[in-house]
């Protein structure tokens, strides 16, 4: 590879591809090239860098400069002040929300500098279609250290020892799965990884596939030699395609480097990857599901106790781990199982449930300003990663609560804003790990609503084989309907909790099994939002707004808009009267509270109660 | 073996027990709607869970297909059970307020109403998934299917449309615990031509007197025949007497016999041709045969007499000797139609209020105590009309507005034409010969006459004898006749065999064919000619013999050698010309 002067790490990650970033980065090559700099910068394309909300994002390296909401517009200044001149551009820096200075370097952000990079250790760091820039930052060498000085067991044993667990949601101790796996009669056995990420707003694995697919191939292939298995499989979903072309790019450039195929490294170990595409289900995600999907049939979780390990993929044995699962095994391989767990929490020597090592990818977002993906290491608390790195609520709201897991994953109220997040403090306070999502709620959500929103979603999502997840969500969401829609009755709470409590427990599938957590939680951190809106048919944070009341203000209407009348030419229903310098009044007759009059007043006139 | 406790009570059962089956076993019900043991356990209603208890961990498995491998504890009615239970019951009752299935369930457990609004009062699906099961893993016919997700979800053929691998074999109604699937014929049409003597299943007694008095598999119904899936029948026999392998192919057996008794019978004429009387094309129009098996209690209908539509007739006309007595078809008289006719009269007349219309030419009641039946029909208010009924036509051909049929005749007695509005017409078909007589007459050098009957020895010496030895008649084969006649007839040839055997020796007739050795030049015209085959060739000497035994004297290898070589004992050329010159001196 030929040296750069400068490289510019331009985040060609979802976010900042959707805000123009590879026309940025096609406008930085021309301007580069104007300016006679091609031979000394170099302009590069990375994986998610993260700080999806400041995007379209760039970072120059070495010197670590961290440029945010770059415009086509600033890039000839740019290049001219900066890599010419050797002048960072001031302007285009981060400032952080309560701060009047710039900061220059992306690792004094502290969005940046509260975490810890495992699994995304080379993000914005490479470019994820040149294998050489992976294997420049380390790639395979795990994989050469385990082929050549490592039996099978001992891999094993190592990651045993690690604590590791699963990120796909379960947490189940990855070294157990592999050692069952590998003792397993039949064969060929098979590695999967679970990349179908269906929980809606989480893009934990597409980062990572996206910004360097070669540690999960690196990962699976490790998993492979130690369980003894020659066919592997990358389960992902269609509506992925950037992901797909990359990790069908990374595949056949580790064909072409001897990385996959027969005679791995010399070595007569053979591995071969397959890319499956998945149809975008989120119950496809469930390794039941996703094995008949894989098979061809439709993707549907089965009813039978016995474990995949044993009889999974075609009946036969199967490891089947999470993108960031296998992303996370190479560091643990070169760097030991005492590293790993150094971080986190508990202790995993005797018990492998007994702590939570090493770090999580979650994605940040709702109301928080720093929205993005964050790796961090268990033990860390929520207000931390709220506050340190996500900056906080914005407009100086207040936080009313996180949901930790995904859809069907709990609410969790301020007062637990000091809870450490590792697998089992999640669970017990009624959410979970899951696969990574973090969604903050200020004042202006109204939990009922929410927990209709999410079971909303698991609801449209259930396979619908079992009875209790396809009749009792169904009921569940019929009943919280009815609540925020002022119909509720003094029983429907009762019923709520009686529902959500046999759809947990009856349930086929985890979908089912986790999918009351939203409704359980609310009811459990924020039982008086729920009471409020079926006695007083009233929704506190006026979100419901079959339960709002509007009515103007004539004070402010007149003093302040004098009576602009814009709220009567936008009403749908011709409920509100009034005329120029005359207070407006809405007839709560003709009112069907929509809230439009609401959110077009500029003067605050409009009022709801 | 594993010791498990279910509810208090200690049972050791096979590894890999289902719950369910030692519960069951200790006699301990566990609702369980989705399951049926012939079916590999779906565990998708769920309303078979209980706790199970290892250690200090207590959690809740499905009893269906949770398979023991050790020492556990279970509770199958705990009152976390019993809610969780009693949750799924009235979401299920709100799902299919038509299954009566779940009302008892509801009603065993004490739930009078579900908190749930009602999705629609006739549904009875309930989604267990057994039709789609039995219809995929059991018949193989892949002819059902679930489609949509979630609570959307339904079951049905693929794309709702009728489907082409449906083999109507009827699995899924069997399998579907609240009746929701059932088979009716598209139009509700109950179809005479497909009724038979037992229902349509694969396994049945082939009819209630058979011998051996065994089930036997029909490959026209079985499912394995057709799709090579099923075989629940090999699942649930204990004796392991069904076997596939042997069934499927047919297996030819030699036996050595003695003697053998013709008694093939006859098969019934086909009226089609005649499309005077519209059988195959007018609803309604039945054979004698066809009404016959529809009066069987074993019928579909279980005996009830009842037009396509399903109702019962008002009228029905019976109608004689159709292809028997006409020139056209069988001139002989059927003999045994008269008198089965009076008795459809009778049933008819038990079983409906239904008007009778015989239309005979002449009524041939000539057994014992057969006239006498005759006279009670008459007394039973049946209406006789002497004169062939020639023609069946739908009703509104000829008068307007009405439906049902027209049969027109002319009644002799009163010399008029008439036109009798029915609801129903039973054809009194010929008995004949079986399409396979002649060719099995070949096969038993035994002929058949100018009708297709086969030939007895003497109509009047030897009526169940053949001119072959060893081969004796019995029953309609020989000529139309009744059951009794026919036993009689049996019983003679059985005595006939009987007697045979009991001398121990064949006792030969002097007449028989002989060939000269030395004038026989082993040309073997003669062994092809023999119509008892008794010419066989001596490789070794090259030269043809006749077995005395088999010859039968009829000369005609005699007749047929070229070289003079045959002769017939007791009528050699000398003996005929002695004779003659005898008559003539
Ligand atoms: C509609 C109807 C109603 C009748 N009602 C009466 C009544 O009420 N009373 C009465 O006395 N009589 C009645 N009869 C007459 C009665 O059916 C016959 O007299 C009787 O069935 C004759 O018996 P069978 O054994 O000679 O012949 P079948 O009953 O015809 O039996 C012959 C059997 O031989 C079998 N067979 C044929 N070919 C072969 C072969 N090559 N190898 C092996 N098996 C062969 C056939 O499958 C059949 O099972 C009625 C007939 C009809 C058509
Ligand atoms: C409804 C449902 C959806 C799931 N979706 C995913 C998913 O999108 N990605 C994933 O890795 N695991 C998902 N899982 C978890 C997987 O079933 C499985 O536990 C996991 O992939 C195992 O890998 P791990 O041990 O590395 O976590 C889902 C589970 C359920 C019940
Ligand atoms: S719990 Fe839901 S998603 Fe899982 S099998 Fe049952 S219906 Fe399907
Ligand atoms: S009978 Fe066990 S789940 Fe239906």
């Amino acid at each position: 590879m030929k040296p750069y002067r400068i490289n510019l790490m331009v985040c060609a990650g979802t976010g900042c591809v959707a805000n123009h970033s590879f026309e940025i980065k096609k406008a930085l090559e021309d301007e580069v090239k104007k300016r006679g700099l091609e031979n000394e910068v170099q302009v590069v394309a990375t994986g998610c860098n993260g700080f999806c909300a400041e995007g379209p994002l760039m970072v120059v390296q070495p010197e670590g400069i961290f440029y945010h909401q770059v415009t086509i517009k600033d890039i000839p200044h740019l290049v001219e002040e900066h890599f010419l001149k050797g002048r960072p551009v001031q302007k285009l820096m981060y400032v952080p929300p309560d701060a009047k200075a710039p900061i220059p370097k992306m690792s004094d952000i502290s969005f940046f500098n509260r975490q810890m990079l495992i699994a995304l250790r080379n993000r914005g760091l490479i470019d994820p279609e040149k294998i050489d820039e992976a294997i420049g930052r380390g790639a395979y060498s795990a994989l050469a250290k385990v082929l050549t000085a490592m039996t099978p067991p001992e891999v094993v044993s190592l990651i045993k020892a690690s604590g590791l667990r699963g990120r796909g949601g379960g947490g189940f101790p990855t070294g157990i799965k592999w050692e069952t796996c590998r003792k397993a009669h039949g064969e060929p056995k098979y590695i999967i990884c679970n990349a179908d990420e269906g929980d809606p707003g989480a893009f934990m694995d597409r980062s990572i596939i996206e910004g360097d697919p070669h540690s999960v191939l690196e990962g699976m292939l490790i998993g492979a030699y130690a369980i003894g298995s020659h066919h592997g499989y990358i389960y992902i979903r269609q509506e992925y395609p950037l992901a797909r072309e990359r990790l069908t790019i990374a595949v056949q450039q580790a064909r072409e480097y001897g990385l996959l195929g027969d005679n791995i490294f010399g070595t007569g170990f053979q591995f071969d990857i397959k890319v499956a595409r998945g149809a975008g289900a989120f119950v496809c995600g469930e390794s039941t599901a996703l094995m008949a999907s894989i098979e061809g049939r439709v993707g549907e979780p089965r009813a039978k106790y016995i474990h995949t390990v044993e009889h999974g993929l075609w009946n036969l044995p199967t490891c089947l781990n999470n993108v960031e699962t296998w992303a996370t095994v190479p560091e643990i391989i070169l760097k030991g199982a005492e590293w790993f767990t150094s971080i986190g929490t508990g202790d995993v020597s005797k018990n492998p449930w007994g702590g939570s090592k090493g770090t999580k990818v979650f994605s940040l977002t709702g109301k928080v300003k720093n929205t993005g993906l964050v790796e961090v290491p268990m033990g860390i608390t929520l207000r931390e990663i709220i506050y340190d790195i996500g900056g906080g609520i914005p407009k100086g709201k207040q936080f009313k609560s996180v949901q930790t897991g995904g859809p069907s994953g709990g609410f969790l109220p301020a007062s637990l804003l000091d809870l450490q997040v590792d697998y089992e403090q999640l669970t017990e306070a009624g959410s979970m790990m899951g696969s990574g999502g973090m969604v903050v709620m200020d004042e202006d959500n109204c939990m009922v609503d929410m927990a209709k929103y999410f079971l909303a979603f698991t609801q449209d999502e259930s396979c619908g084989k079992c009875t209790p997840c396809r009749e009792g969500t169904m009921r569940m969401l019929e009943t919280l309907e009815r609540i925020t829609q002022g119909k509720g009755r003094e029983e429907d709470i009762q019923l709520l909790e009686d529902l959500s409590q046999f759809v947990m427990d009856a349930s086929l599938c985890a979908l089912g099994g986790s999918a009351p957590n939203p409704v359980l939680t609310s009811l459990r951190y924020f039982r008086e939002e729920y009471i409020t809106h079926i006695r007083d048919k009233k929704c506190p944070a006026h979100v419901c707004r079959e339960l709002n009341v509007y009515t103007i203000d004539p004070g402010l209407c007149v003093t302040k808009g004098h009576g602009c009348g814009v709220c009567r030419r936008q009403c749908p229903e011709n409920a509100i009267t009034g005329e120029k310098n005359v207070a407006h009044v809405v007839s709560q007759e003709l009112c069907k509270k929509c809230g439009v009059c609401y959110d077009v007043c500029k003067f605050d006139a409009v009022k709801v109660a | 073996m594993v010791k498990v406790t279910i509810d208090g009570l200690e049972i050791e059962v096979e590894e890999e027990t289902t719950i369910l089956k030692a519960a069951r076993q200790l006699g301990i019900t566990i609702p369980a709607l989705c399951y049926n043991e012939l079916i590999e356990p779906y565990a998708v209603c769920r309303l078979c869970v209980v706790e199970l208890q290892r250690g200090q961990r207590t959690r809740l498995v499905t009893a269906c297909n949770y398979p023991l491998r050790e020492s556990v504890v279970i509770r199958t009615n705990s009152e976390r059970v019993q809610r969780l239970r009693r949750m799924n019951i009235e979401l299920l009752m709100a799902r299919a307020p038509g299954a009566k299935i779940i009302q008892d369930l509801a009603a065993e457990m004490g739930i009078e109403r579900t908190r749930f609004p009602l999705e629609d009062s006739d549904e009875k699906c309930i989604l267990c998934g057994l039709c789609v099961q039995a219809c995929s893993d059991v018949v193989q016919a892949y002819a059902l299917g679930f489609s949509e997700r979630g609570s959307k979800r339904v079951i049905g053929p693929p794309y709702d449309t009728t489907p082409e691998t449906c083999i109507l074999c009827g699995a899924c109604a069997y399998f579907c615990p609240t009746g929701h699937i059932k088979m009716t014929d598209t139009d509700g049409r109950i179809l005479h031509s497909e009724l038979t003597l037992g229902p349509n299943a694969a396994i049945t007694l082939p009819f209630r007197q058979a011998i051996p008095n065994v089930p036997r598999v029909n490959p026209d119904y079985c499912i394995h025949m057709k799709t090579g899936g099923c075989e629940l029948c090999v699942k649930v026999c204990q004796k392991e007497a069904i076997n596939f392998t042997e069934l499927a192919q047919d297996s030819f057996e030699e036996f050595e016999v003695g003697a053998v008794i013709m008694a093939t019978g006859f098969q019934d004429f086909d009226p089609t041709p005649m499309k005077l009387y519209g059988y195959g094309v007018l609803p309604n129009v039945l054979t004698s045969d066809e009404f016959e098996r529809m009066n069987n209690a074993a019928s579909p209908t279980g005996g009830r007499i009842v037009m396509e539509n399903g109702e019962e007739p008002r009228s029905i006309a019976i109608l004689h000797c159709i292809g028997s007595r006409d020139e056209h078809y069988h001139k002989y008289c059927s003999r045994v139609c008269c008198m089965y006719e009076l008795n459809f009269a009778h049933l008819v007349n038990v079983k409906t209020s239904a008007e009778v219309y015989q239309l005979y030419i002449d009524m041939r009641s000539f057994g014992k105590g057969y006239e006498e039946f005759y006279q009670r029909i008459l007394d039973e208010g049946v209406n006789v009309i002497r004169g062939k009924g020639a023609e069946v036509v739908p009703a509104y051909q000829k008068r307007r507005g009405e439906g049902g049929l027209l049969v027109c005749c002319e009644d002799t007695l009163i010399g008029k034409y008439r036109e009798i509005p029915v609801d129903m017409v039973v054809l009194c078909t010929a008995l004949e010969a079986r399409a396979d007589a002649a060719e099995i007459g070949r096969k038993f050098n035994i002929s058949t006459g100018a009708d297709g009957w086969f030939i007895e020895a003497h109509p009047k010496l030897a009526p169940v004898s053949t001119t072959t030895e060893g081969i004796f008649l019995a029953g309609v084969c020989q000529g139309a006749k009744d059951i009794p006649d026919s036993v009689a007839q049996g019983a003679a040839a059985a005595a006939q065999v009987m007697k045979m055997f009991c001398q121990g020796e064949l006792l030969m007739d002097g007449a028989y064919a002989e060939i000269v050795e030395d004038i026989c030049s082993g040309c073997r015209i003669c062994n092809g000619l023999c119509p008892y085959n008794a010419i066989t060739y001596d490789i070794e000497k090259k030269v043809s013999a006749v077995n005395p035994a088999m010859c039968k004297a009829c000369g005609t290898c005699v007749a047929a050698c070229p070289s003079g070589a045959i002769t017939g004992r007791h009528f050699t050329d000398e003996q005929i010309y002695a004779q003659i010159e005898g008559i003539l001196a």
